[in-house]
């Protein structure tokens, strides 16, 4: 089984983010660029299918600019992925997921493939578009929002599941296919220290997107408005709690008319 | 200049021990102290996930990192809970002995079943008698054929109820005082070795400390270390090797003090305003951050002296001293800062004065560490 993950480094959960001084992206000087949430999900699976179907080889492949794409493809590697292919976005620091699908699709194209995984959405944007676009552009069936993804042997298919907001879908497809993962069904391990001393000399293929195509840039861009601070309703019984509160609410916040 | 920036394999390191001292130390290092537990299973993930026999070469199943490299993981680790690291690190104290002092056969013998799944070694040189006068230890080694016989009692031993090998240090003869002193490697599987009950401790909770007893233990004289009287200078140069991530296991402590005070500052309000913007409080954070970044630097200094070569007697007593003086400090301002909660057990930084003292008592006491200091630095006046 030929599985391609395909990964984005997104800022580490712990940094402190700023806009940068366009104003319209965000300032990667000095953030922490990590794998994270949903793609870590899809690295733990195709991780899981490689150990559980003989022969298979996991690729993994990102799309975006130096150095932070070859960190996580390195953290790809030193989880246990074969192969990493860095798609250099040079100077598209946009984020547009159209684009970044684009690049993707191109070296996709060209390599062995029978079950493309990526997270369903990635942990910044969270555009939840490249899946999709990944399908359109290979000609090959997608699905988001999985989980429980199992290869039946038997069937030569992926069965799996995708809960939808009316209930849950069961599904069986044969490859090729898109997967986008749903995060946290499964528990990402964490890679070992000679592994990951082992990452920092592995090889990391680089390509260039065959054509820079247009992209999409916002007006402008800010962080989010800092939390003020919480307000405490002193009372002295949960009635008057209910009453003060229920005030607050429909006078101050105009939460109720 | 010295070049401070770490490697990118230096960051990998660090992230992963950030990342377990995280996630799967510090949300039990509360219960841990408060039960006196030994979190077993946390050590075996460590052990899994390469940070435990971080000392030993790679060739024999070790992860095989420099001072540096250790002194980086150690500080992230105790970051979390300095009882845990201090179980975590024990395996590098009781196995440099092997790598000093050890044939290539024994390294062979010892490290590599050792190190290819989860075991515990310790260090066995303090007695009850004393820790600081190694010379004058009492444990006797009598030659018997192809063999020692081992008898004496250890004490304030990491991880011996749990251990399955120990490196033992015995005199042939007390007379001889250090130059009788003689290193051997012991399994627990000996007749004869028993470890004593676990100790209630001030700090360090999450640690396992006994005394061990060695009644007439027969010992291979093929399992002795270098030749009988080489103990003493063995020991010393084990020392030399691991006191210095004792300075990062105290800088870690001390951090994570600065770090709490640092975050309650700016949380709690007196007179109007987060305590962070009266200036007594800025002052004692200011002083807790130069305490910090003094024991970071001296700690990175002594390890990178000694990863080019250099013995380092004199650079890991001066941070090791520093660092865990530094470490009950800061732990004693973050109590302060903290006010009445922070003597409740309920908040975290009463857990790391009485964890940071016992750095200034073990793998040497500050008082020998300023002896050894003071030694080296008059030789250079002399």
């Amino acid at each position: 089984m030929e599985i391609v993950v395909c990964v984005k480094p997104v800022p580490d959960a712990e940094t402190r983010l700023r806009a940068a001084a366009d104003g319209k992206t965000l300032d990667a000087e000095g953030v922490k660029f990590v794998l994270a949430g949903y793609d870590e999900s899809a690295v733990e699976q195709a991780l899981l299918l490689k150990e559980s179907i003989p022969g298979s080889k996991v690729h993994a492949i990102a799309y975006g600019p130096a150095p932070r794409t070859e960190e996580v493809l390195r953290a790809a590697i030193a989880l246990g992925c074969d192969q990493a292919t860095w798609v250099d976005a040079a100077g598209d620091s946009s984020g547009d997921p159209v684009t970044a699908a684009r690049a993707l699709a191109g070296v996709l194209a060209g390599v062995p493939r029978d079950l493309v995984l990526l997270g369903k959405q990635a942990g910044d944007d969270e555009s939840g578009i490249v899946p999709a676009a990944l399908g359109q552009l290979l000609g090959v069936p997608d699905f988001s929002c999985v989980v429980d993804l199992r290869w039946d042997p038997a069937g030569t298919r992926f069965r799996f599941q995708r809960p939808v907001e009316t209930g849950v879908e069961s599904w069986a497809v044969p490859t090729p296919l898109v997967i986008g993962l749903q995060q946290a069904w499964n528990d990402p391990r964490t890679a070992k220290l000679p592994a990951i001393l082992k990452s920092r000399k592995a090889p990391i293929g680089r390509t260039t997107p065959a054509s820079a195509s247009a992209h999409s840039l916002p007006e402008k861009f800010e962080l989010p408005p800092p939390r003020t601070g919480a307000r405490l309703i002193e009372y002295k019984t949960p009635q008057e709690a209910a009453e003060k509160l229920v005030r607050v609410l429909r006078e101050e916040a105009k939460v109720f008319p | 200049m010295p070049d401070f920036s770490l490697t990118a394999e230096q960051e990998g390191l660090r992230d992963l021990a950030r990342k377990f001292a995280r996630t799967e130390m510090a949300p039990h290092a509360a219960e841990c102290d408060r039960a006196g537990r030994f979190p077993e299973e946390i050590y075996r993930k460590a052990f899994e996930l390469g940070l435990m026999n971080l000392n030993v070469p790679t060739e024999y199943g070790g992860s095989g990192l420099g001072v540096v490299d250790q002194c980086l993981i150690v500080e992230e680790l105790a970051h979390a809970c300095g009882g845990m690291t201090t179980s975590v690190i024990a395996n590098c104290l009781a196995l440099e002995p092997i790598l000093l002092g050890g044939n290539p056969e024994q390294k062979d013998r010892y490290l590599k079943p050792f190190c290819a799944e989860y075991h515990l070694a310790s260090f066995c040189l303090t007695e009850p008698s004393g820790g600081s006068d190694a010379g004058g230890l009492k444990t006797r080694a009598r030659r018997d054929g192809d063999d020692y016989v081992l008898d004496g009692e250890k004490c304030f031993i990491t991880n011996a109820p749990h251990a399955s090998l120990y490196t033992v240090f015995a005199t042939i003869d007390p007379e001889l005082h250090h130059r009788g002193i003689t290193a051997f490697v012991v399994p627990r599987s000996a007749t004869g070795v028993t470890p004593g009950k676990d100790e209630e401790k001030m700090g360090h909770r999450a640690s396992s400390t006994s005394t061990v007893r060695f009644d007439g233990v027969r010992v291979p004289a093929s399992d002795r270390l270098g030749g009988e009287g080489e103990g003493f200078g063995l020991a010393m140069r084990t020392l030399d090797q691991t006191r210095t991530p004792i300075g990062a296991l105290a800088t870690g402590i001390a951090q994570a003090a600065l770090d709490h005070a640092a975050a309650y500052a700016l949380k709690r309000q007196t007179f109007g305003k987060p305590i962070a913007e009266h200036q007594a409080i800025q002052i004692k954070l200011a002083n807790m951050a130069q305490a910090v970044h003094a024991a970071r630097l001296l700690t990175w200094h002594a390890a990178w002296s000694i990863d080019h070569g250099a013995k380092g007697t004199l650079e890991s007593s001066i941070a090791k001293c520093f660092a865990s003086d530094a470490a009950l400090h800061v732990a004693d301002e973050a109590i302060q800062t903290f006010g009445g909660y922070g003597y409740m057990k309920e908040f975290p930084v009463e857990k790391l004065l009485r964890d940071a003292k016992l750095t200034q008592i073990y793998e040497g006491a500050n008082e020998i560490q300023r002896t050894v200091i003071a030694r080296e630095l008059l030789r250079q006046y002399a």
